[in-house]
């Protein structure tokens, strides 16, 4: 990241690598596997709307994780009293692929300081049945196979090791294993959580890519079903990223939400 | 010095076209290419191998591995209770169960204080770190796995030498409440303890615990650092000297009756590197945890920028295994020989390979030999069990422990 946009935001004592940009009422980015591109075109159109707060969670980007730090629940109270430490009343939160799922067990949580949700191809909850696996597991899946279910266009947007710089292949690498750490087992959810999603009191918008191969649209579909009032929209030609693939779409459907 | 015999019980009746369009020979590799009654034949000879050095006087090691063509011992517990049974008289050393992939070190310490008690004192316990595709077999996180390694030995060692009823553990790994395992071990405080290890901070570790330190095919130059740095972890902790009772190496190793047999033979060893390290990136390079991450540029790339890190630069951290096992898979007889990676000829030419090895690296006192891999037949591995126990092993008991300084 670019020096000029990127502050240190000190919460529960942990400093927090923050990419901020843009005017206006707050909101609160939480990023999936990697953490959120300063370049990326979706960051650039909603931050024209509002002044968007986008964190590395302990362990990503650059980021370090205190060795007490290691459950998804450390990072929910810890997104919890940010959003206690802000001006405004209240934040919209939009959480992407793991960062949905820890934005899912926020307004589970606590729902005072949330404005509106959107989640999107959210983790968290198990749906089928025991001998199937809602998420696949992109730790012990050959990345060949990982690349065409996570992305419609892996030939443009996957990792090319070969082409990143050290510093991107670093951040790279440093967030595979926070992932790890936090994801690990379960895998990538909470057993109880779905039992707990009725408890969302505010505006949910769940986005999902129509070709997501992570975590597909009928799980989405089960996610957003559990959340009173939600509304669950398909973004076509994206994978587990449409903010990325297709950020245009993407937006227009934040903003839509978010703005009414 | 003493003589260890281990077999990994390998499965190599895989077709090889089979074994080339699978990412990985390991972990993912569907086990309808196990035949069971094939796998029960290997049991049946290796298990009598183990036997044959209890009548000749060799020492035995059970190691473990999981899920793959490497090694058909999955549940070592299982083996070690058999051999603390049907062995009588050689010292037995598990090394081991792995313990950072299994839920409850207490259950482990049940299992071994078992073993000690069935063989009348005759166990040792050897701990390893484990890694890459055993994490994905066992469902351990990868990450925090040497963390775990050690609070699990901490709790074995203590459950192990603990009397006076139940204790409490709350651990950052592992809770247990009520610790308190019958019958407790037959050699007191516990069974000599062992560690496979090669990196130098672990191995300061392996030193100030006092624990027997055993490097496997790691060549000269990494296991002369690694003994070095166990000893000089002694000395900064102000603890007493070792001697080279402390230190075991782990070679391949075939004895026939001339250098052309023995090497012959010998060679089939290799497969051991050759054919079943075999293993996809997300085992490897891949796995969270497996390199720090500033060095994940050198090692995620496939068109390298700069030169890799030599082989021995492992013992710094530097080298991941997946780097080491990439050389490793490629490594001819000569090259392997030259290394100190095997050691095979006739008797007199493998008692002085094994000894130019001891002093390249400065002396240890136990030898493990990796006796029989691949396609080696059950005669081929008698005959040379047979072999080093008459010829070399003798020659080798006269080596008695010294303090190297």
């Amino acid at each position: 990241m670019s020096s000029a946009e990127v502050d240190r935001l000190t919460v529960a004592g942990i400093e927090l690598e923050t990419l901020r940009r843009g005017q206006g009422a707050t909101l609160l980015l939480l990023h999936g596997f990697e953490t959120i591109s300063p370049e990326a075109r979706f960051l650039e159109r909603l931050a024209r709307r509002f002044a968007i707060l986008a964190p590395s969670s302990p362990g990503f980007g650059n980021t370090a994780r205190p060795e007490d730090v290691s459950e998804v629940y450390d990072l929910v109270r810890l997104y919890l009293e940010l959003l206690e430490g802000l001006p405004d009343d209240r934040v919209s939160v939009v959480g992407f692929s793991f960062g949905g799922w820890l934005a899912a067990e926020m307004a589970v949580a606590c729902c005072h300081r949330i404005r509106k949700l959107v989640l999107v191809d959210p983790l968290g909850i198990k749906v089928s049945d025991r001998e199937t696996a809602d998420i696949l597991d992109i730790f012990n899946t050959h990345p060949r196979d990982v690349a065409p279910r996570r992305w419609r266009a892996p030939e443009r947007w996957a990792p090319d090791f070969n082409a990143m710089s050290d510093d991107a292949i670093v951040r790279y690498a440093r967030g595979r294993e926070a992932l790890s750490v936090y994801g690990w087992h379960p895998y990538m959810h909470n057993p109880a959580l779905k039992r707990w999603l009725a408890r969302i009191k505010v505006p949910t918008l769940v986005l999902w890519g129509a070709e997501d191969g992570i975590v597909s649209p009928s799980y989405g579909r089960a996610y957003s079903a559990l959340i009173p009032g939600a509304r669950f929209t398909a973004i076509e030609n994206a994978g587990h990223h449409p903010e990325i693939e297709q950020p245009d779409a993407f937006v227009d459907h934040v903003l839509a939400f978010l703005e009414t | 010095m003493d003589a260890w015999w281990q077999c990994e019980i390998p499965y190599p009746f895989v077709p090889q076209e089979v074994l080339d369009a699978a990412d990985s020979v390991r972990a993912s590799l569907p086990n309808r290419y196990c035949d069971p009654k094939i796998a029960a034949d290997l049991f049946a000879e290796v298990i009598d191998e183990f036997l044959l050095c209890d009548e000749l006087g060799m020492n035995v090691i059970a190691i473990e591995h999981h899920a793959g063509i490497n090694s058909l011992i999955g549940a070592n517990p299982m083996l070690v209770g058999i051999l603390a049974r049907q062995t009588r008289k050689v010292r037995l050393l598990s090394l081991g169960t792995l313990i950072s992939l299994r839920r409850d070190p207490v259950r482990i310490a049940e299992e071994y204080a078992t073993a000690d008690v069935i063989s009348r004192g005759r166990l040792e316990i050897g701990f390893v770190k484990s890694g890459g595709s055993e994490m994905a077999s066992a469902n351990a996180n990868p990450v925090g796995n040497v963390e775990r390694y050690w609070e699990a030995i901490d709790l074995v060692r203590k459950a192990l030498s603990s009397h006076d009823g139940p204790f409490s553990w709350e651990g950052k790994h592992f809770t247990h409440r009520h610790v308190n395992i019958w019958p407790r071990p037959w050699q007191q405080p516990h069974p000599r303890m062992w560690s496979a290890t090669g990196d130098p901070e672990t191995a300061a570790e392996v030193g100030r615990r006092g624990m027997v330190q055993v490097l496997v095919l790691r060549g000269p130059e990494g296991t002369k650092r690694a003994y070095a740095a166990h000893r000089k972890a002694r000395a900064e902790a102000g603890l007493p000297k070792v001697t080279t009772d402390n230190f075991a190496y782990a070679a391949l190793v075939y004895v026939g009756d001339t250098d052309e047999e023995g090497l012959r033979v010998g060679s089939k060893l290799l497969w051991f590197l050759n054919t079943s390290l075999k293993s996809a990136p997300q085992y490897a390079k891949f796995l969270p945890g497996a390199v720090p991450p500033q060095l994940a540029p050198q090692v995620y790339r496939t068109t390298l920028r700069a030169e890799p890190p030599p082989l021995a630069g492992a013992e710094k951290g530097v080298a991941p295994a997946s780097v080491n096992a990439a050389r490793l898979i490629s490594i001819n007889p000569e090259q392997a020989m030259a290394q100190g990676i095997l050691f095979a000829g006739n008797p007199d030419s493998v008692y002085r390979q094994v000894m130019e090895f001891y002093d390249k690296v400065g002396g240890f006192g136990h030898l493990s030999l990796v006796g029989r891999s691949g396609f080696m037949t059950h005669a081929e591995s008698e005959k040379g069990i047979r072999l080093f126990t008459k010829e070399v092993l003798p020659r080798l008991r006269e080596i008695k422990p010294v303090t190297v300084e």
